[in-house]
């Protein structure tokens, strides 16, 4: 089990406080390729957030890999962040004036990695994604779906427990999509866990299992 | 994570991130550079004027007073107010018999005069002055000696003439040993003197006039025993202020002066003068104090503005570093070193530039007989300067920093 939620709930505070998640139960085995699907405004958004620990629940136990996640201090929740997860982000989010092999082993500066071994750890995750070519090309000159190989090579680059992707394919054209699933799918088939966040049924179609969520309550699969 | 001050991955990372945007760099680092020049400057020139004012003292020394008669203001003793009386001898002698902490003293007695040598001759303010004169307005001797004792002693007919009298009659030549002629009495020369500063005591610079024994002179010309005026060096740690009071009594002693006439007598207080451009450059340091740190101020809050700028520009940029395990430190290590490395190359950039400024003016307003008014900032002052600018300019770099590090990563990623 490498993701376990156990009743989690989050309000957004404010003038009119938003309950967005309302008692999440769910349960991730290791090597699984999920989707978590929903409407806008469904929760699967916050839901990412906190799976991905970049936002904080209220009550309920989030484990990821075995580690409690809960009230974690940032630096805490970045070294965990660092070491067990990689994003995928549906707009890239590669750093625009550092190239290709700079984007991927930025990870690995933060865990104090030399440049030339992070560099090098960076090629292969680039050769991985059929990206050698393109090592020392800035985002602005990458395609859409080449940019978005280049965010996936960064994500794996610390050998994480999951890959969190979130609309991965949501600004790419649909040949793109389907190519950038493929690689979502050799991932999962060399046993990396993988959960994709998306409205997208094809998308969904394409993962091993969909976790359907509205209104804030996981739906009981159909 | 290593101490990132040692980490060469840290300043190619720093050296990465000013690179990118190279205008924006720039302009900050303008910002700065201007800043720190404008203090420098500032302080250098404060310091050159001071020098350039102070350099005219020079050989002067800067606890001398004078006395000088005046006329009574009150009558007393059956004498109306209005007589004028003269300084001689006897005042003097009382003078220095009872008036504590004077070092040094000379009555003076001048008289304008003909000098002349052979077919040439000039007018000129003739002296005549006691051994100690010398000690109390030091003079520059361009040749010959001085006056001593022995001359005093024995009367002799001897004087020294200034320099640009002595360059008019003589020329090329030396006038040691020749006589001079002044209003038809001849006096041999000893020595020629001059001055560097632009002060003098009663008959002008010393290198307009001719000096001679006061009683030599007396005797030349029949001149009484009546003194213009009398100068002395007080002991370090009094003033002739102070002693004013001991000086008005030994008058009244041999004048009829009502105790109350501090008219009466004239005196004149070198250190009041001192206190006067001592008070006046305080007022001007201040000044510069003040539009420095206007200046600083102005220049910190430039570097504070890009700061913002920089962090959120980069909003997103932060934002994904975060994601991706950049703790809240790396962050903000991070910015704050882009704000020092900033700081330190245009800061010193900025202090060499106002060095080379103050060097030049320095150049420029050299005086071939004063020497330099020292147009200069002093080591520590630049270091000052420097080090004020790094802290501030790291702390205005800070308020962004932790302000960037508030808004949550995947809110600074949708920042677009």
């Amino acid at each position: 089990m490498i993701i376990s939620l156990t009743d989690v709930n989050k309000t957004y505070p404010g003038a009119v406080p938003l309950h967005v998640l309302k008692g999440i139960n769910l349960e991730i085995d290791r090597g699984e390729l999920v989707s978590i699907m929903g409407a806008s405004g469904s929760g699967k958004s916050t839901l990412l957030n906190i799976l991905g620990i970049l936002d904080n629940y209220d009550t309920g136990d989030y484990y990821l890999d075995g580690v409690l996640i809960k009230n974690l201090s940032e630096n805490r929740a970045a070294e965990l962040r660092n070491r067990m997860i990689g994003f995928v982000f549906q707009s890239f989010n590669l750093i625009s004036y550092k190239d290709a092999v700079e984007n991927v082993a930025l990870p690995l500066f933060y865990q104090g990695v030399p440049r030339r071994k992070r560099n090098a750890m960076a090629m292969e995750q680039l050769e991985r994604m059929g990206l050698a070519d393109r090592a020392h090309h800035l985002p602005g000159e990458l395609s859409g779906g080449q940019k978005q190989r280049v965010a996936i090579a960064r994500s794996l680059i610390t050998n994480p427990s999951i890959i969190l992707a979130d609309e991965p394919t949501g600004a790419l054209d649909s040949k793109t999509s389907k190519d950038v699933m493929q690689v979502f799918r050799e991932l999962n088939n060399d046993g990396m866990t993988i959960v994709i966040v998306t409205h997208d049924p094809n998308v969904g179609a394409a993962t091993n299992r969909i976790i359907r969520i509205a209104d804030g309550i996981i739906q009981p699969t159909v | 994570m290593k101490n990132p001050i040692f980490d060469l991955e840290n300043w190619k990372e720093i050296g990465a991130t000013l690179a990118r945007n190279k205008t924006r760099t720039f302009l900050t680092a303008f910002g700065i550079f201007w800043g720190t020049a404008m203090l420098a400057m500032l302080m250098g020139g404060a310091g050159g004027l001071r020098g350039m004012l102070m350099r005219n003292f020079q050989g002067f020394a800067t606890n001398m007073g004078a006395v000088f008669p005046g006329r009574t203001t009150i009558s007393y003793k059956g004498f109306n107010k209005g007589m004028s009386w003269s300084l001689n001898d006897n005042d003097l002698a009382t003078i220095r018999a009872t008036v504590p902490y004077i070092e040094a003293s000379s009555g003076i007695q001048n008289t304008s005069g003909t000098v002349a040598y052979g077919s040439k001759s000039r007018s000129a303010s003739a002296q005549g002055v006691e051994v100690d004169f010398f000690k109390i307005q030091e003079p520059t001797l361009y040749s010959g000696r001085l006056l001593n004792e022995s001359d005093f002693y024995n009367n002799r007919k001897v004087a020294l003439l200034g320099k640009s009298v002595a360059d008019e009659l003589f020329g090329t030549e030396s006038p040691l040993g020749e006589f001079v002629s002044v209003n038809g009495v001849y006096f041999q020369i000893v020595g020629v003197i001059g001055q560097d500063s632009d002060v003098s005591i009663g008959g002008g610079r010393l290198d307009e006039g001719i000096h001679m024994p006061l009683y030599t002179m007396r005797r030349a010309f029949n001149l009484g025993n009546n003194v213009g005026f009398f100068i002395m060096n007080v002991e370090q740690g009094h003033t002739p202020t102070e002693i004013r009071p001991a000086l008005h009594r030994a008058i009244r002693h041999n004048h009829p002066i009502h105790p109350e006439d501090q008219n009466a007598m004239g005196m004149f207080d070198v250190a009041e003068q001192f206190k006067m451009v001592d008070n006046l450059f305080l007022g001007i340091t201040l000044l510069a104090i003040f539009v420095g740190a206007g200046t600083l101020i102005a220049g910190i809050i430039g570097v504070g503005n890009i700061m913002w700028i920089i962090v959120k520009e980069r909003t997103q940029e932060i934002g994904i570093r975060r994601a991706i395990g950049a703790k809240p430190r790396d962050i903000i290590v991070q910015i704050l070193s882009e704000g020092m490395v900033l700081t330190a190359v245009a800061g010193t950039a900025g202090v060499v530039f106002a060095t080379i400024v103050l060097a030049a003016v320095d150049y420029f307003t050299f005086d071939p007989v004063l020497g330099s008014a020292h147009f200069q900032l002093s080591f520590s002052n630049a270091m000052g300067i420097m080090c004020v600018f790094l802290v501030l300019g790291t702390l205005a770099g800070l308020i962004p920093a932790i302000r960037a590090m508030r808004i949550k990563p995947i809110e600074a990623m949708n920042d677009k």
